[in-house]
């Protein structure tokens, strides 16, 4: 059998429906993993080793007994800091929220919990989903899997790195200006945000309330489907993946060349990932033709004011009574709102209405767009200049502004770096299944999902028996 | 209006209003550096007259 730490979770389940793996084994064979591997690279802050096992035990002796729940039933998923699950801290990765135990599971993790997913601890985060790496955070920040010296992006840092360094088949993102689809491309794994309010923001901490996106993060973009379609509410579409297979032949893709070509100058190797990319959809029978979309930095700044505007409204009381708990990256970075008035964050609520029209009058003309994510590879996790440069040169947080959903995946590898580059995805509010479609036929396409870190044979977590009847 | 070594007269101001008081103290270039990002993103902000009816619009409910 496949190491167990890379198989999917369609694998997975496939395994426990033919006895060849059970609940047990994985979760048990995965916390060894996170134990080994997770020093070096701090994608989790805390395992729930006892409650995991449990819920192991009880998916097994269901499976077992030919109760399945579905695709999700015994599937470890690790959920980042900033989301409730009950009896459990949720610290944002902040001493500001070190002693704050929720009381219930968020919505999302509610509805994953009904599939039968196995809660499998808390992942590292930038502090509220907003600051950056620092040493003075109470847990270590995120690194790189494939290069503990490089940036994993942020702020769902550990969910990514998670997946990337073979800890968990799934993590819970969340994505206010790109903290699913930066992490997921930035580790070479795949990140959706989904049309706003598409999944519940119940019992998640705010960044930012009109921008906030809860989504699923995966190693394949079937995962992601499945995935969504255990986080949606009980009532809602709940079969996103129902196109994978289909194909891009017949759909027409707009390519945003404008954003990294004219608007923002992209890395030389960005710029040639996305010509790539284009190349592939054209191979594989999708109509690409060039779309403009208003300037990505106007859209960037409208989301900026509306980010800087909301989070002020959730942090100003702690900011004035104890700034000096915040680490230096995330105060420099939610003080700002303080400077904005009234005015500006109507203004700016104005621009937004006529931006959701202009995204939503090219995904009239064309069924999907294919954007730059980052216009830059990776930078070093000590590269304070490049990191700063990773937040206003990016395509991504133009579409928390709009709502619509978008994907993040691997586009290629870094000739310099030996690091992944990623591209988006986005495509109409609510057509989550043309957009996985897509995405799913690219990948079909370069098998870029396929790459692992250089150091990903070890540990040996093969399973050491089989499961039993 | 009491003078700041590090933070400039508005600033200071703006940030004395919104209740900075701790910060200013305790993390001057912090609240400089705020203030420069608000500016520089209201700055690349696209022109607009101010009178077109802001996103979402409001809706009859409960609020519930």
């Amino acid at each position: 059998m496949t190491d167990l730490r890379w198989m999917t979770a369609s694998e997975i389940g496939a395994a426990y429906a033919a006895r060849k793996l059970s609940p047990v084994e994985l979760v048990t064979a995965l916390i060894r993993a996170i134990e080994d591997g997770n020093p070096v690279c701090g994608a989790f802050i805390r395992i729930d080793a006892e409650g995991a096992l449990a819920a192991a035990r009880h998916a097994e002796a269901d499976i077992m007994a030919g109760r399945s729940l579905g695709p999700l039933h015994g599937i470890p998923v690790g959920v980042k800091d900033n989301v409730d699950i009950a009896g459990q801290p949720t610290t944002c990765h902040s001493k500001i929220l070190l002693d704050n135990i929720a009381t219930e599971d968020a919505a999302s993790i509610a509805n994953l919990r009904a599939a039968g997913a196995i809660m499998l601890g808390k992942q590292a985060l930038h502090e509220f989903a907003f600051g950056g790496p620092s040493k003075e955070l109470p847990f270590p920040f995120a690194r790189h899997p494939w290069n503990p010296d490089y940036h994993p992006g942020g702020s769902s840092s550990g969910s990514g790195v998670a997946l990337a360094a073979g800890f968990v088949p799934l993590s819970v993102g969340t994505d206010a200006g790109g903290s699913i689809r930066n992490p997921a491309g930035n580790c070479g794994v795949v990140g959706l945000k989904p049309t706003y309010d598409l999944v519940s923001r119940h019992g998640v901490f705010p960044v930012a309330f009109t921008l906030d996106h809860v989504g699923p993060m995966a190693r394949s973009v079937a995962d992601v489907a499945i995935m969504l379609d255990g986080m949606v509410a009980p009532g809602k579409e709940r079969s996103f993946g129902t196109h994978l297979q289909r194909g891009v032949r017949g759909l027409r893709i707009g390519f945003v060349r404008q954003w990294h070509e004219t608007d923002m100058v992209a890395d030389p190797e960005v710029a040639a990932a996305l010509d790539e990319v284009e190349r592939v959809l054209r191979q594989e029978g999708a109509d690409v033709r060039a779309i403009p979309l208003p300037k990505v930095q106007e859209l960037a700044a409208v989301q900026r004011i509306v980010l800087l505007a909301e989070t002020w409204a959730v942090h100003a009381k702690w900011l004035r009574e104890r700034p000096e708990d915040y680490s230096l990256p995330c105060r420099r970075k939610v003080m700002p709102g303080a400077f904005l008035s009234a005015g500006d964050y109507v203004n700016a609520q104005q621009a937004r209405r006529w931006m959701i029209d202009a995204v939503d009058d090219a995904l009239g003309e064309v069924d999907v767009l294919l954007t730059a994510s980052g216009m830059d590879p990776p930078f070093r996790i000590d590269d304070g200049a490049g990191l700063a440069k990773t937040y206003p040169r990016q395509g991504r947080s133009p579409f928390n502004l709009t709502g619509h959903p978008a994907i993040a995946m691997m586009s290629g590898l870094s000739k310099r770096t030996g690091l992944p580059l990623s591209l988006q995805f986005v495509g109409r509010a609510h057509d989550e299944v043309t957009l996985l479609r897509v995405a799913a036929a690219y990948e079909r396409a370069t098998q870029w999902s396929r790459h692992r870190p250089a150091n990903a044979g070890t540990p040996d977590v093969r399973p050491v028996a089989a499961a039993t009847a | 209006m009491s003078q700041h070594p590090k933070l400039d007269p508005t600033v200071l101001a703006k940030a004395r209003a919104a209740g900075l008081d701790t910060a200013i103290a305790k993390f001057p270039d912090c609240v400089a550096d705020a203030a420069r990002a608000a500016a520089a993103d209201l700055a690349d902000m696209p022109a607009n007259t101010g009178t077109d009816e802001p996103w979402p619009g409001m809706r009859v409910r409960s609020g519930r």
